[in-house]
């Protein structure tokens, strides 16, 4: 474990030093990590303390299978049934349901609203996650009213559990550099022969993978899946593709 | 049977459940896995805090009146470090399965008065919190444990800590203790005759092996708190140890 990313236990006093400072911008806590006024800054989890000079942020970097929702989250949920004006959807087993407007679809006006069924699968992002309510979900940008991607999810596939941190890395930008995770590449590239599918993640640890081949999607998450619990590295991950596509032709 | 003297803890131990953990010390084995926050039934529903229920299940049988009245001791206790008022109207879920204990002490207990077993307490708590802190359960703080038993043996008073069962039935007196990170007192349970300096000794041996601070930070006052021999294992070196290398097992990718 290197120095600039100690790791805390929950209650512990953070360093001063290794809270950054910016002489402009405000700093932003991130997960695990809960101010008690008017300066204490108290770590809530166990993991690496990670903080960004330049963004001044600062938080804790851990792994968990629970999802709590918070703001501005992109997540997969899983519609449970409709009432007058919103649709009651699943995010993770065993929480209460969140809510999504009618009126939360790009283009949606009250003649024309997308009308979803029961255990069908939207990909929206959380708008309002506060302890008192049940979260809301939309599937529009607010200000500019188009739907950046979001949306009901159709086509035909499979959802995959994986562990959050695990989601959390597919949703990086450059998962191969940064989150040492290249399995869906592989999977599209050479060692998996080439597969077509397409993939939609959820930050609350639901993978979508669709293809028109039933034979794809199950190798897909498949692969995702043991990547997950095995902690495989980017070695492991190419052992892995090739075994499942041999086992699998 | 044989006690061990240094704890042990594996985590994830049931891959379904949000955080599981597996501790063993003094010849207990504890088996803990916690779910949460989740949806409340309707009766346990707190309108500002979470409800936290523990149901110990014992290693052989149903659990009893014992086992009930454990789960209240250590129910209080963990919602005090458990940030509670962050999820109400919720509920975290924790489940305590003892799979070893040093001595089938579930014979004829139908007969006897249901009294607190004490020298599972540690253990059980020690589980708890291990499992909280695999499931990323956001807490106030985190918390050690221990139990001593005070011994009369030729006239001289003598403190043990991690009593066996023997041991216990032979005590003056026996006392658990747990502190939290904060080197706060979480839980005080004392059975026997005692006399107030008697607590007071248990009290700093206790502190000894729960709160000792960790050795980078050891300077002046500390330094000479750490020449006495306390005996016994330091529990907030083992919850951190433990606590590194399965952080590191989950960011191997970092």
């Amino acid at each position: 474990m290197s120095n600039d990313r100690p790791l805390v236990l929950p209650g512990e006093t953070i360093d001063l030093s290794l809270i950054p400072s910016h002489p402009k911008n405000p700093l932003r806590l991130g997960p695990g990590l809960r101010h008690i006024p008017p300066s204490d800054i108290v770590p809530t989890a166990a993991g690496e303390l990670i903080t960004n000079p330049v963004k001044n942020s600062m938080w804790v970097e851990y792994n968990s299978n629970r999802y709590i929702p918070s703001q501005n989250d992109i997540i997969l949920a899983q519609i449970l049934r409709s009432t007058s004006d919103f649709y009651l959807c699943s995010l993770a087993p065993h929480t209460p349901p969140a809510t999504l407007p009618h009126l939360a679809f790009e283009g949606a006006t009250k003649k024309t609203r997308p009308v979803l069924l029961p255990g069908q699968l939207v990909y929206a992002r959380v708008s309002l996650a506060n302890a008192h309510m049940d979260p809301e979900l939309e599937c529009v940008h607010a200000s500019t009213g188009k739907a950046d991607g979001l949306g009901p999810i159709t086509g035909t596939g499979c959802i995959f559990d994986v562990s959050l941190g695990f989601a959390r890395r597919l949703l990086m930008a450059r998962p191969a550099q940064d989150g040492g995770l290249a399995v869906l590449e592989m999977l599209g590239g050479e060692e998996g022969g080439g597969m077509a599918f397409e993939t939609a993640v959820g930050r609350n640890g639901r993978v979508w993978v669709g293809s028109a081949s039933a034979r794809t999607v199950v190798v897909v998450g498949r692969a995702l899946q043991e990547t997950d619990r095995g902690r495989l590295g980017v070695e492991g991950q190419r052992r892995l593709v090739k075994k499942l596509v041999r086992e699998m032709s | 049977m044989t006690a061990t003297t240094t704890p042990e803890a594996t985590f994830g131990v049931l891959p379904r459940a949000d955080g599981s953990a597996r501790y063993s010390h003094a010849g207990y084995t504890v088996t803990g896995s916690v779910n949460g926050p989740i949806e409340a039934q309707r009766r346990e529903e707190h309108a500002y805090e979470a409800h936290v229920d523990v149901v110990v299940r014992p290693a052989a049988g149903h659990g009893g009146t014992r086992e009930r009245h454990l789960e209240s001791v250590l129910q209080s206790s963990l919602a005090q470090i458990i940030l509670v008022k962050s999820f109400p109207r919720s509920l975290i879920q924790i489940v305590l399965q003892v799979e070893n204990s040093p001595e089938n002490d579930y014979v004829n207990t139908k007969l006897v008065q249901a009294s607190l077993n004490f020298g599972i307490m540690p253990a059980l708590m020690q589980t708890a919190v291990l499992a909280l802190l695999s499931a990323g359960v956001p807490m106030r703080a985190t918390a050690t444990g221990t139990a001593v038993a005070i011994m009369h043996q030729d006239g001289a008073k003598q403190t043990m800590v991690d009593p066996s069962p023997r041991d216990i039935e032979k005590a003056r007196s026996v006392h658990v203790l747990a502190f939290t990170s904060q080197d706060e007192l979480l839980l005080a349970e004392s059975e026997g005759d005692f006399t107030v300096k008697e607590w007071d000794l248990v009290y700093e041996t206790a502190r000894g092996i729960c709160c000792r601070s960790r050795p980078q930070a050891k300077e002046g006052m500390a330094m000479l708190l750490d020449d006495e021999s306390t005996g016994g294992p330091d529990m907030r070196q083992f919850l951190r140890s433990t606590m590194e290398s399965k952080v590191a097992a989950d960011l191997h990718w970092k």
